[in-house]
């Protein structure tokens, strides 16, 4: 038993729930996105990397104070969500999801692509090595516990905005029922754009929290690009609770179950829940059928 | 003037240019060689690129001195992106569409192994200058691939044979009582290395506490991490490519694992600056089991002349990237082992087999005998002949263990080589010492 209900698992779990917050942080964004525009942005994950580089640019090479080089990098990338939704999906809105999918796919190489091209293919870093927290002989990432409390504010920002302000409501009521809401005379174009500054400013204040714990590179995307979409279908896409539900869920059985076995064998767990429950519950573990 | 004037002038004109282009073609002989590296992607950064840059620098150098008798050297560079598919692809739009004699290059052992038995297949003539993992060559017995590289499993008994001889010494261990973890990625050139830290490690009787391969693109580790906590080995033996080795270092040390040592075997443990980069002097006294570098080979030590072209390299590597601090090892090994190929096999190949077919380098491949200090690594080149278990592994190269010290790479292993007394156990001034 002592071998079971030993201070390593408590470590493991804790920091399973740590993970989980740094995946929720970054399928926030992309179920705020699905859940109105009904596209799924595949390259989600590539505009993450570009607010990691201005991340890096700003506080690591310029010497920006690190809090402006967070607002400037969720302020650019919001923009790049603008530009992505206005250049890229808003002429294909009406088009197969195939085609969709095939066009933020076809944007996810173009963007690690101008990355090589812009930055280079080098390994980049902050440099900053944050306090270790270390509790009962148990040790905390630092920049895991900030990355934790953004998330939980995040979603709690993201709750309020939707829920107590106009454009709000009227992003859940498109994302509701398209077609309607239009002949309501709700200004689609104009939901679409907010959503798309949000979605975006997600992504970027995800890049700041992820800058802290990872290298960043062109192809940082690979990362986490696939588990992010995968947590998003697991919550049921589009829905915010649950792809923030799903995220602990898997963390947690990667974490816990890569410290009782090989820890690929941590994924596969998390893989074969995701797969049984796509029997038990296409829609998602939260999402209406 | 007349028609036939025209026409006389225009044959003559004619002639005039036959001649003209005869003696250009005869003197324009060339190999057109396709390299192979990663250019784009995760490896690129995590070496391929060093590695391409010297052989290129190689390259170059032949072609400025006029070639080798007399065929000027035609390298078409293809970008393997990272991708084992992509790999294949290149290769095989070399040889069928461009029409190379030959590839050269590889970085990726997880490009290395289909690769090449595909370009055996063709017929052609295959020399890797880097990847490593043994499986690309044991049992295969491919006849056109060449490797002058040390394989996998010598980097991975290396390590062992380091730790054993100073387990007593150094650490106050009886080897039969030390503990150690291998961790590793787990592509071929990682389960390749571990293979050989197991077998060196049950050699001398050390307890292995771990063995465990992770995916290199994982974005967590830290479950490996709390594993090793537990386990608590003296000594962990890790192979990784890049970024997974430095989320490993940044996962180490938040959540408190500590070691006595710590070997690194190649890829991004072979490129300094990064670590020092990204963990300042944190990552000082880390080991790192690569072939020596070029730059810390003392000169006298080699056939005269390689000194001087040691120098070149180096020379072109500073003006190709001027912001260097330490030279990697990666781009003199690459420069190493494509200067082999230009110095000894290809003018063999063309003078005593009669052109550079893929027969004719083969047989001259087959017939390299340089003996110690006759590369600009210091290792000899006996290629294993066919037949053998690993047909084509150059059996006179060896790895070495370097030590990072305030920057720089010392050699610590072997003993007559060394340029250090190895700091062992880890300073306690380091927040990974146990």
């Amino acid at each position: 038993m002592d071998e079971i209900f030993d201070i390593f698992l408590l470590e493991a779990l804790i920091n399973g729930i740590l993970f989980g917050g740094v995946l929720a942080l970054l399928s926030l964004g992309l179920n705020l996105i699905f859940g109105v525009v009904d596209v799924v942005w595949i390259c989600y994950a590539e505009l993450v990397m570009f607010g990691m580089y201005t991340m890096y640019w700003l506080a690591g090479v310029y010497d920006v104070p690190i809090l402006l080089a967070a607002v400037a990098a969720i302020g650019l990338v919001a923009i790049l969500g603008l530009l992505v939704h206005v250049l890229i999906i808003a002429p294909i809105l009406g088009s197969p999801p195939i085609n969709q999918l095939l066009a933020t796919g076809g944007l996810l190489f173009f963007l690690q692509s101008a990355a090589t091209l812009m930055f280079s293919i080098e390994f980049r870093n902050l440099g900053l090595r944050l306090p270790i927290l270390e509790f009962n002989e148990m040790y905390f990432s630092y920049a895991r516990l900030l990355a934790f409390g953004v998330a939980l504010v995040g979603m709690a920002a993201v709750y309020l905005f939707l829920t107590r302000t106009y454009i709000g409501a009227a992003i859940r009521a498109i994302s509701q029922d398209r077609e309607v809401m239009v002949l309501m005379g709700v200004d689609s174009k104009k939901v679409y754009w907010v959503t798309a500054l949000v979605g975006g400013g997600l992504a970027g204040l995800a890049a700041c929290l992820l800058v802290l714990q990872y290298d960043v590179h062109p192809f940082v995307g690979i990362s986490f690009g696939p588990i992010t979409f995968i947590i998003c279908v697991l919550g049921g896409l589009g829905n915010m609770i649950g792809g923030f539900v799903a995220a602990f869920i898997l963390s947690i059985i990667i974490s816990v179950g890569g410290l009782y076995s090989e820890m690929e064998w941590g994924y596969v767990l998390a893989f074969v829940f995701f797969i049984v429950m796509m029997f038990i519950r296409p829609q998602g573990l939260l999402g209406k059928k | 003037m007349s028609i036939s004037k025209y026409l006389k002038g225009f044959a003559a004109g004619l002639l005039g240019l036959a001649m003209l282009s005869l003696p250009a073609n005869l003197s324009a002989k060339e190999i057109k060689i396709g390299v192979i590296y990663d250019y784009t992607g995760p490896l690129a950064a995590g070496g391929s690129s060093l590695h391409a840059l010297g052989a290129k620098i190689m390259i170059d150098y032949f072609n400025s001195i006029g070639g080798v008798e007399g065929y000027k050297i035609n390298a078409i560079y293809a970008d393997a992106q990272s991708k084992p598919e992509i790999a294949i692809n290149e290769a095989v739009r070399l040889i069928e569409q461009e029409k190379v004699d030959m590839l050269m290059g590889f970085y990726s052992s997880a490009q290395c192994v289909p690769v090449s038995a595909k370009v055996d297949a063709m017929k052609k003539f295959m020399w890797i200058t880097t990847c490593i993992s043994p499986a690309v060559l044991k049992g295969r017995n491919l006849e056109n691939v060449f490797r002058i590289q040390p394989h996998g499993g010598m980097f991975g008994t290396t390590s062992p044979d380091f730790v054993a001889h100073y387990a007593k010494k150094k650490l106050g261990i009886d080897p039969s009582k030390l503990k150690v973890a291998i961790i590793h990625e787990d592509g071929p050139y990682g389960s390749g290395v571990a293979g050989g830290n197991e077998a060196g490690s049950k050699k001398h009787g050390f307890k292995i506490v771990l063995k465990e391969g992770y995916a290199a693109t994982s974005p967590d580790l830290s479950s490996l991490v709390t594993k090793l906590k537990r386990k608590r080995p003296d000594v962990i033996f890790h192979t990784g490519y890049n970024p997974d080795i430095t989320l490993f270092l940044r996962q180490s040390r938040e959540l408190g694992l500590r070691w006595k040592a710590l070997i690194g075997h190649g890829a991004g443990y072979g490129v300094p600056d990064k670590l020092y980069e990204a963990f300042g002097n944190d990552a000082n006294y880390i080991y790192n089991v690569d072939p020596v570098s070029i730059w810390l080979i003392d000169p006298k030590t080699l056939t005269s002349g390689l000194g001087k072209i040691t120098e070149m390299v180096g020379k072109e590597y500073k003006l190709a990237q001027p912001d260097v601090k330490t030279f990697s090892a990666h781009v003199g090994m690459a420069a190493s082992n494509v200067y082999t190929f230009f110095d000894d096999v290809l003018p063999r190949a063309i003078k005593k087999y009669g052109g550079i077919s893929a027969e004719a380098l083969r047989k001259a491949s087959s017939d390299t005998d340089i003996p110690v200090g006759g590369t600009l690594m210091g290792y000899g080149v006996k290629f294993q002949p066919k037949g053998a278990d690993m047909a084509g592994q150059n059996e006179r190269a060896f790895p070495v263990v370097v030590q990072y010290i305030d920057g720089k790479a010392k050699i610590a292993w072997p003993t007559p080589l060394q340029t250090v007394d190895p700091v062992l156990p880890l300073p306690k001034s380091s927040p990974y010492a146990k």
